[in-house]
């Protein structure tokens, strides 16, 4: 391992110039201090110990030309053409058992805290010795520009770029510039002209973005209002009839314990966001991945996509983890309503998570984008590169949309003035 | 798609105009409805701003019987409403107070 953050050298320290490190500590403050034990690793330790920083080498012929190939989903020596692939983290690291027994929160290695926001990384070539500068903000490879090896972040750094796992892309780009081509010609017709003009799929590009996946624990519990219907009838009121109801009030309680296997949420700030403001929901909407196939990091899966580092962290996403059981638990409740056929109304609610289990994972997306200068808006063709599930947002053309809606609203108002006058 | 549409809105007005206990001038409403409708409705089917992932459904759930009761504290012997006020029975990501 040959690596550092740039910048990370400190002035020379004049001893004239004492520095401030706060005030002295209590005599069982220092006791406690010194008897306190080592501070505690990860929960789970994710590190692909098989891999060497910098140069991940084929294993038959010791070329560093390794990446991706897709119809296969192993990495492929382009020296040699010999295949191979990463263990499974499911079975790897065992985070398939156990859900049942989870107490806190347990954090994978990779899913820790993000201690520094340094995303430079400047390497020394295992080939040749040139330092070579990586910016893991959006890569974990780089070309050495003197031999081309290439160099691959293998260890964990500070500013969360090493995930734990890594889920391979299984679309190829031609399959991904399909689907995209596919789900934009549907919605044509209506698309902002230039939208339309400047279309051009091959442009995709392919992305592993950082979310974490988390095995859960918990419990929910609901409270209510429930309502029977009675009885039914109807009462003239001049020329009308009015329909009226009678109902019997209940106050109903639900609870429900359940586990939970993979949940994916986002990793990065930019992506979490689901406001109206923005289109993040589309990325959001080709979830799940089946990440059960997730493997052990190797950078060299992403030679020639680009990545996202993740910025959020576990304590980050807490009140995420309690939202999304609470929902779940109340779409198990769901099916026990039945008897209240006048609807229930859940007026109070909690959840408890008794354990969670989190590890950090980069998965794959095919992304088109396109930036609508007039609004400001970034809009989004996203293929999950698993499943080849499509979402996109497609700019609309407002004066074609207007023109649709006074036609139908025209004809409708034109139907609904005959049938007046023919009742009349 | 448009025609789609026009035959749902069709289909809207021959409901309302058939239904009887409603004044039929209520019809006249059926054009503005329809225009928005139409609008809102090829507005989402570009933009999709109302998909998100179905957690809720789409996760691995192992859930154990589900635990309640009922106690009946009222009755509402006359309203015109057909269904309880603020049903969110089918919104499970609006959230409502949170019980310590």
């Amino acid at each position: 391992m040959a690596q550092r953050p740039q910048g990370d050298q400190q002035p020379p320290h004049d001893p004239k110039d004492p520095v401030f490190d706060g005030p002295p500590l209590s005599l069982e403050q220092e006791l406690a201090a010194a008897r306190a034990e080592p501070e505690a690793g990860a929960d789970i330790e994710t590190v692909n110990e098989s891999l060497a920083d910098g140069l991940n080498r084929c294993p038959k012929c010791g070329s560093t030309d390794v990446r991706l190939r897709g119809s296969t989903e192993m990495l492929v020596c382009l020296f040699c053409r010999h295949q191979w692939q990463e263990a499974r983290v499911e079975e790897a690291f065992g985070l398939g058992v156990g859900i049942d027994d989870l107490q806190g929160t347990v954090v994978a290695g990779g899913a820790g805290e993000i201690t520094g926001d340094d995303d430079v990384l400047t390497m020394t070539c295992g080939g040749c010795g040139a330092d070579v500068v990586v910016d893991t903000a959006h890569a974990m490879n780089a070309r050495c520009h003197w031999c081309r090896h290439t160099l691959n972040v293998n260890q964990r750094t500070p500013n969360g770029a090493v995930p734990d796992a890594v889920l391979p892309f299984r679309l190829t780009r031609d399959e991904a510039v399909a689907k995209i081509r596919a789900f934009a010609s549907k919605r044509r017709l209506f698309a902002h002209p230039r939208f339309t003009r400047e279309f051009v799929p091959e442009n995709v590009l392919g992305v592993y973005l950082p979310y974490l996946v988390i095995d859960a624990r918990a419990e929910a519990a609901y409270v209510g209002q429930g309502e029977v219907q009675t009885r039914r009838w109807t009462e003239k009121q001049g020329d009308n009839s009015v329909t009226y109801y009678a109902a019997d009030v209940y106050r109903v309680d639900r609870s429900v314990a359940f586990t939970v296997d993979d949940l994916t949420i986002e990793g990065a700030a930019d992506r979490a966001d689901l406001g109206s403001g923005t289109t993040n929901n589309i990325v959001n909407t080709i979830l799940p991945f089946d990440t059960k196939n997730a493997v052990k990091w190797n950078s060299s899966y992403l030679v020639g996509f680009t990545s996202e580092k993740r910025d959020l962290d576990v304590t980050d996403l807490q009140p995420v983890l309690e939202d999304q059981p609470l929902s779940i638990g109340r779409a198990q409740v769901h099916d026990t309503l039945g008897e209240f056929d006048r609807g229930v109304r859940w007026e109070a609610e909690k959840v408890d998570v008794g354990g969670s289990r989190w590890v950090s994972m980069y998965l794959p997306v095919w992304l088109y984008s396109y930036y609508q200068e007039n609004t400001r808006m970034l809009h989004y063709i996203a293929v999950n590169a698993r499943t080849g599930e499509t979402m996109g947002s497609v700019p609309v053309s407002q004066p074609r949309l207007i023109a649709a809606a006074l036609t139908v609203g025209t004809v409708l108002e034109g139907i609904a003035a005959a049938i007046l006058v023919a009742t009349a | 798609m448009i025609h789609d549409l026009v035959l749902q809105q069709l289909a809207a007005v021959t409901v309302w105009a058939t239904s009887g206990d409603e004044t039929p001038l209520w019809l006249l409403a059926a054009g503005p409805a329809g225009a928005v409708a139409t609008y809102w409705s090829l507005y989402r089917y570009y933009r999709n701003t109302d998909k998100s992932h179905a957690y809720e459904r789409d996760t691995l759930i192992a859930a154990q019987p589900v635990q309640g009761h009922r106690e009946k504290v009222g009755h509402i012997s006359r309203t015109r409403d057909s269904d309880i006020d603020g049903d969110n029975s089918s919104n499970h990501r609006v959230r409502v107070q949170r019980l310590e």
